[in-house]
């Protein structure tokens, strides 16, 4: 969703940069003021800005062009590499799988019709933006630009002429075998064997510019100020190249993966956040399926991540506040939990070498909870051998709901839930904070960071998600 | 660019070679005067591969030579502008640098060598970027592209460059030894 923005934001300023002063005149048509359509091809790359796959024929009933006319500027497109496009046969229920998608999109703008050509088959064609494309043309259209102004202004591909200061005489570089000298590292001139110069160090020399000179000179000059201003007047688009570098390109895949990943998607978010998406995405239709955007939303996490360190510099304020959970903490609770083990595999298998830090980490807690952690020790390392037996059990049928957990639970519309692993994180939270008294707390200590910090992030979002562990009751014990 | 085409040339031949092995004295004769040399038109021609159909003979009134119409395929190789060769370099001076694609001189002149080398008139004189990493003298080989060509009835001289991406020297001959 979001990180269609910035693409979108290429787009439309590419289009204005070189695209709006192109006209799409049919052959046939005069060129008269009403023929004249500049700006068209713009106001179509912002529509589709605005949507993914789309019909042509709904694009053009959206934006009131004759099909005609919008086919020639997608054909234009699509040979600028800007735009992707598909024909497909289709009968009426290959319209209506396009229809289904374009619902699930919930774009607003599509018109959904129904095809009524029953069986007779129709060429339809789809066009959507092709945004890797897109960036690397535009880059490789600014480079091609720059170089041959540069080129041109370094006189690069010139052919060096050559000036005899005795007799005026004229060479140039073509005559090189012929001017070599044997006895020095300089050409000589074939009438006097005077010294020659290259023609520029000359211009450079003296300003007697006979007219050729002149007419050079006002060359350069006007080079110079074309280089000038481009770099200028592309800069909002050079800036946005910039920004969207380092991005993951969004990509819509062809037709059918596209149509395939969007009823997955509506079917898994179900309608309500169907809508969402649609919301979130001010219309542009569907806003991806839920899977890539797991990875953008982890930044959030990290940001809460922090926060939760921030606060664990100062472990007492354990009593009042449940949000303010140590990250070490949060790493206890995922160990403590059966059902937390076996949903979180490789915290399970780091248990062993949170042993270590646990003993290290509470020498950095308060002096007054040590008695109180070394009972905790020995208690959690005694449950813990037995737990690990349990838990190889367990483990297996215990994923296998987590998996029905998150599927249940992907609700990406309010961030908050973003996989299962924040889940369990906000349970133990919970418990953490309903017993909230020192064995609690100790309990947090140990048990090493070994988990990445969009798990620590969640559980200050989601206190309410407990209950659901009663072997929490054997730590509280320990 | 290398191009196999086919051309025709008329052949004259000394009567003393009219006997049973006519045809091969005459293909002896159109390699010796044609490979090798070069023609504005077509470039350099490389090697003749076939010889295609030589038709009936004229003798020539006065001299008693034979002149037969000769169709041959051969290799021709011409440098176009725009074109990417790599060449080797055969001499160095202050002007700039020589060098050689097989039969193809070219001379790339100072201005067309990156800014940051610099003309060095040691025992062999050669130009060297200002960290010494890179050095062109005799015998280098390097990559250029040829930016102009003068076709002469008899020569093709180029202009090349070596300011551009991804050219300059390809292999260094101070280096390996
Ligand atoms: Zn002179």
């Amino acid at each position: 969703m979001s990180s269609f923005e910035p693409f979108n934001r290429l787009v439309r300023l590419a289009a204005r940069a070189f695209y709006d002063d192109i006209t799409m005149k049919g052959d046939n048509q005069p060129k008269t003021g009403r023929g004249d359509n500049r700006g068209m091809t713009v106001v179509v790359l912002d529509a589709l800005t605005r949507r993914q796959w789309v019909r042509e024929e709904d694009l053009a009933k959206a934006l009131k062009l004759h099909s005609k006319q919008l086919r020639r500027t997608l054909r234009f497109f699509e040979e600028e590499k800007l735009v992707t496009r598909e024909h497909r046969k289709e009968t009426a229920k290959g319209v209506k799988i396009y229809n289904a998608a374009v619902a699930a999109t919930a774009d607003g703008q599509q018109p959904v019709k129904e095809g009524d050509e029953k069986n007779k088959m129709h060429t339809h064609s789809y066009c959507c933006l092709d945004y890797a494309q897109i960036h690397d043309v535009v880059r490789y259209r600014l480079h091609r630009m720059k170089k041959k102004l540069k080129d041109e202004l370094d006189s690069r591909n010139t052919i060096q002429q050559y000036i005899c200061p005795n007799c005026g005489r004229r060479y140039s570089a073509f005559d090189a075998l012929q001017l070599v000298s044997m006895t020095d590292e300089y050409f000589h001139c074939e009438g006097c064997n005077g010294e020659l110069i290259a023609e520029s160090d000359k211009l450079a020399a003296d300003e007697m510019g006979d007219g050729d000179d002149n007419a050079r000179r006002r060359r350069r000059e006007k080079l110079k100020d074309m280089l000038q201003k481009m770099e200028e007047q592309l800069k909002p688009l050079m800036l946005q190249l910039a920004r969207v570098k380092d991005l993951a390109v969004p990509e819509f895949g062809g037709l059918l993966a596209w149509e395939a990943r969007v009823h997955a998607a509506a079917r898994v978010t179900g309608d309500s956040n169907a809508s969402d998406f649609s919301k979130s995405s001010q219309g542009q239709g569907y806003g991806g399926t839920p899977m890539p955007f797991l990875g953008e939303t982890r930044v959030e996490v990290a940001l809460s991540g922090m926060d939760v360190k921030e606060e664990g510099t100062e472990p007492d304020t354990k009593s009042a506040n449940v949000k303010v959970l140590p990250p070490w903490m949060i790493k206890k609770g995922m160990v403590l939990t059966k059902e937390q083990r076996g949903e979180v595999k490789h915290d399970m298998k780091s248990d062993q070498s949170s042993y270590a830090i646990d003993e290290k980490k509470p020498g950095v807690e308060k002096e007054d909870e040590k008695n109180l952690q070394d009972e905790y020790f020995k208690a959690y390392y005694a449950a813990l051998a037995k737990r690990q037996e349990e838990q190889e059990a367990t483990s297996r049928r215990l994923r296998e709901e987590a998996e029905k957990y998150k599927a249940s639970t992907s609700d990406l519309s309010n961030g908050i839930f973003e996989a299962p692993y924040d889940r369990q994180v906000g349970m133990k939270s919970k418990r953490a904070d309903d017993e909230n008294d020192d064995v609690d707390w100790e309990e947090a200590v140990p048990t090493g960071n070994t988990g990445e910090t969009f798990k620590l992030a969640d559980l200050n979002a989601q206190p309410e998600a407990s209950g659901d562990d009663e072997d929490d009751i054997d730590w509280e014990e320990g | 660019m290398f191009f196999h085409i086919t051309l025709e040339r008329n052949m004259q031949l000394h009567p003393r070679h009219f006997g049973p092995h006519l045809r091969d004295k005459l293909v002896a004769k159109l390699m010796k005067d044609v490979e090798g040399t070069c023609s504005g038109r077509h470039g350099f021609v490389v090697a003749i591969t076939s010889v295609e159909d030589i038709g009936k003979g004229l003798i020539r009134e006065g001299t008693g030579f034979v002149t037969f119409p000769v169709k041959y395929q051969c290799v021709v190789f011409r440098p176009f502008k725009g074109e990417i060769l790599e060449a080797v370099v055969t001499m160095v001076n202050k002007m700039g640098f020589f060098a050689e694609a097989g039969p193809v001189q070219i001379f790339v002149s100072n201005h067309l060598i990156p800014d940051d080398m610099e003309f060095q008139s040691e025992d062999v004189s050669n130009y060297t970027t200002s960290d010494g990493s890179v050095k062109i003298q005799k015998d280098s080989e390097v990559r250029l592209k040829i930016i102009g060509t003068r076709v002469d009835a008899t020569e093709i001289f180029s202009i090349g460059t070596i300011k551009d991406d991804f050219l300059g020297v390809i292999n260094d001959p101070g280096a390996a030894s």
